[in-house]
């Protein structure tokens, strides 16, 4: 009896446990205007970047999908920049000798930003580590993408194009 | 007993962190026990949402115990199996686990499948987590033919919350009902003067909780404390409490050491030795009170260039552990592994 | 209601109730996801577990998962 009533309460506790999360805020759709800084210490507004499709990748030394998703996302820029994709991958390392540890080891050519005091990350309201946003020519957050499988890539690939091919 | 470590083991506390984990435990204790016990840890995301774990292991035993040395003068050696399979499938926030466990040695085999559910609320600041494990134990009677069998239902809750960028806890409840032949074959006490094998009870309910801490300090040290109060119906109480520290020394290279004090009263039928009729008696020193303290030192490095003929990202990782109980036991146990990620 | 009841009751009354704090944001784990900061992040305290109850009258306790990078 008492063996039951304990894997009710587990039962009860792990399904009514996800009932009481606290309620999320709704996803905004138009990209902030916030500043970044890159690497090279140059600082832009993603206001500026109106007229590009932009792929904004939030992404950490930490974050194990990352691993996968960093060179995935840099061949995606390689591959898409001539079309007018401008892709923008925002390190939110708090400590930025983790950062540069992580690029040692993965070339790129894609725009590295940082963000160790996450003012970007929670002007976009990140809710998960990886997290993608792809906004439009017209500024607007089209969409957004939380962690990172196999699958991810071709589905950034088609929504890309998707929004290359809008207002040509 | 040996479900709590598997439901352990069974558990991946990183997606996406396909990796082989490959280590050797070789243990040595006072009784004349040594143990040499390789072991295999494949952890593999087979699609985006599916990862399996496989382990095997071996222990070589070889003893030169009262309890074998009776029979067996030059003492005697033993080989133990263990293999066991979990897959974990995500479903959003939630991971669901099926597991099994086989394992073999001479007069003994233990068959154990698990499930459990965990939950990431909260941002993933908060992990609700449960599970169930069932195992049939079977011993043999050694050196009869006689094969007995126990039963074990177990079940577990855990919370593990992130309060601070740098502060973690997790506490957490277990409940074992064990049924069936408990007694152990091997080990003899004096009843009237004469080495019996004891005779315990046929059925034991077991309770522990737990209460854990880690704390990430300045300076890229990091503190963790760990508690357990176990109860059960056999009288059997005891407190364990450790403490550690651990220090990145640099991005490559972690140290840090522990210290572990355990103290746990006799069952209810224990006692030194037997005279008259008992009902139930013992010579299982799992049974008996006692206290003990253990110190363990461990480093890990991580070559820029990877390990040998392994690839970069390759961790090794090597462990020692100093036991000594106030019943005169002592062991030393080293752990020397590579963790070698995959793609 | 017995003592194991109210205990079991009890710690997931807890987690219940700890789903409601605020705490740390997704970009603010990198010091959670260190290895030094994750339960029983390896094999060699799955052994020393192992061996442990196999020496000692007590077992288990201890919960799994949870903590770490909460990647998805």
């Amino acid at each position: 009896m008492t063996r039951h009533l304990a894997g009710a309460l587990i039962l009860a506790s792990l399904l009514g446990a996800s009932l009481v999360a606290a309620p999320k805020d709704s996803l905004i759709t138009d990209a902030p205007d916030i500043t970044l800084t890159a690497i090279s210490g140059k600082t832009m507004r993603i206001a500026d970047l109106k007229g590009q499709v932009v792929l904004l990748d939030f992404w950490a030394s930490w974050c194990i999908p990352c691993r996968k998703s960093f060179p995935e996302v840099d061949a995606l820029h390689r591959e898409l920049q001539p079309k007018g994709l401008a892709v923008i991958a925002v390190n939110v390392d708090e400590q930025q000798k983790n950062a540069y540890t992580f690029l040692e080891k993965y070339p790129h050519t894609m725009t590295i930003a940082f963000d160790p005091k996450g003012a970007v990350a929670a002007a976009f309201k990140l809710e998960a580590m990886p997290s993608t946003m792809i906004v439009d020519r017209s500024g607007h957050i089209r969409f957004t993408h939380q962690g990172y499988t196999e699958k991810t890539i071709g589905q950034f690939r088609s929504e890309v194009l998707q929004l290359l091919a809008e207002n040509q | 007993m040996a479900t709590s470590a598997l439901l352990l083991a069974a558990a991946g506390y990183n997606w996406a962190q396909n990796q082989l984990d490959v280590s050797f435990h070789a243990f040595q204790d006072s009784r004349g026990v040594t143990v040499l016990s390789p072991d295999a840890n494949f952890t593999k995301d087979f699609t985006d949402r599916t990862s399996v774990k496989l382990k095997f292991g071996v222990d070589a035993i070889s003893a030169a115990s009262d309890s074998c040395a009776r029979c067996h003068s030059d003492g005697a050696t033993n080989g133990r199996f263990v293999g066991s399979a979990n897959i974990t499938r995500k479903y959003g926030d939630t991971k669901v686990t099926g597991g099994a466990e086989f394992s073999r040695e001479l007069f003994y085999q233990a068959t154990t499948v698990l499930a459990s559910v965990s939950r990431d609320l909260n941002n993933a600041n908060t992990t609700v987590a449960g599970g169930f494990a069932f195992s049939l134990n079977q011993p043999q009677l050694h050196p009869g033919p006689t094969v007995e069998s126990q039963q074990s239902y177990d079940a577990y809750g855990s919370v593990t919350q992130s309060w601070t960028k740098r502060t973690v806890t997790q506490v957490g409840y277990e409940i074992n009902q064990v049924n069936g032949y408990q007694t152990n074959p091997f080990l003899r006490t004096t009843l009237n003067g004469v080495m019996t094998v004891g005779n315990s009870p046929d059925a034991r309910t077991r309770h522990a909780l737990s209460a854990r801490l880690r704390q990430a300090l300045p300076a890229e040290t990091f503190f963790e404390a760990d508690y357990r109060r176990y109860h059960d119906t056999w009288s059997v109480d005891s407190n364990a409490f450790s403490l550690g520290l651990s220090h990145h020394f640099g991005p490559r290279i972690v140290g840090g050491g522990s210290w572990r004090h355990y103290a746990q009263s006799g069952a209810y039928f224990y006692q030194p030795e037997y005279t008259g009729s008992p009902t139930y008696f013992t010579g299982d020193f799992r049974l008996f009170p006692f206290d003990s303290n253990s110190v363990t030192g461990r480093f890990e490095i991580t070559p820029k260039a990877g390990l040998l003929m392994m690839p970069a990202g390759s961790t090794l990782a090597l462990q020692y552990e100093r036991y000594r109980a106030t019943t005169g036991f002592e062991a030393g146990i080293f752990t020397g592994g590579v963790r070698i990620p995959l793609k | 209601m017995s003592m194991k009841v109210r205990a079991l009751a009890g710690v997931l009354v807890l987690g219940i109730l700890t789903t409601a704090c605020a705490t740390v944001k997704p970009w603010q784990r990198g010091m959670l996801a260190d290895s030094c900061m994750v339960f029983d992040a390896d094999s060699a305290t799955a052994y020393m577990t192992h061996w442990q109850e196999a020496r000692e009258g007590s077992m288990g306790g201890f919960g799994v998962q949870g903590g770490g990078c909460g990647c998805k």
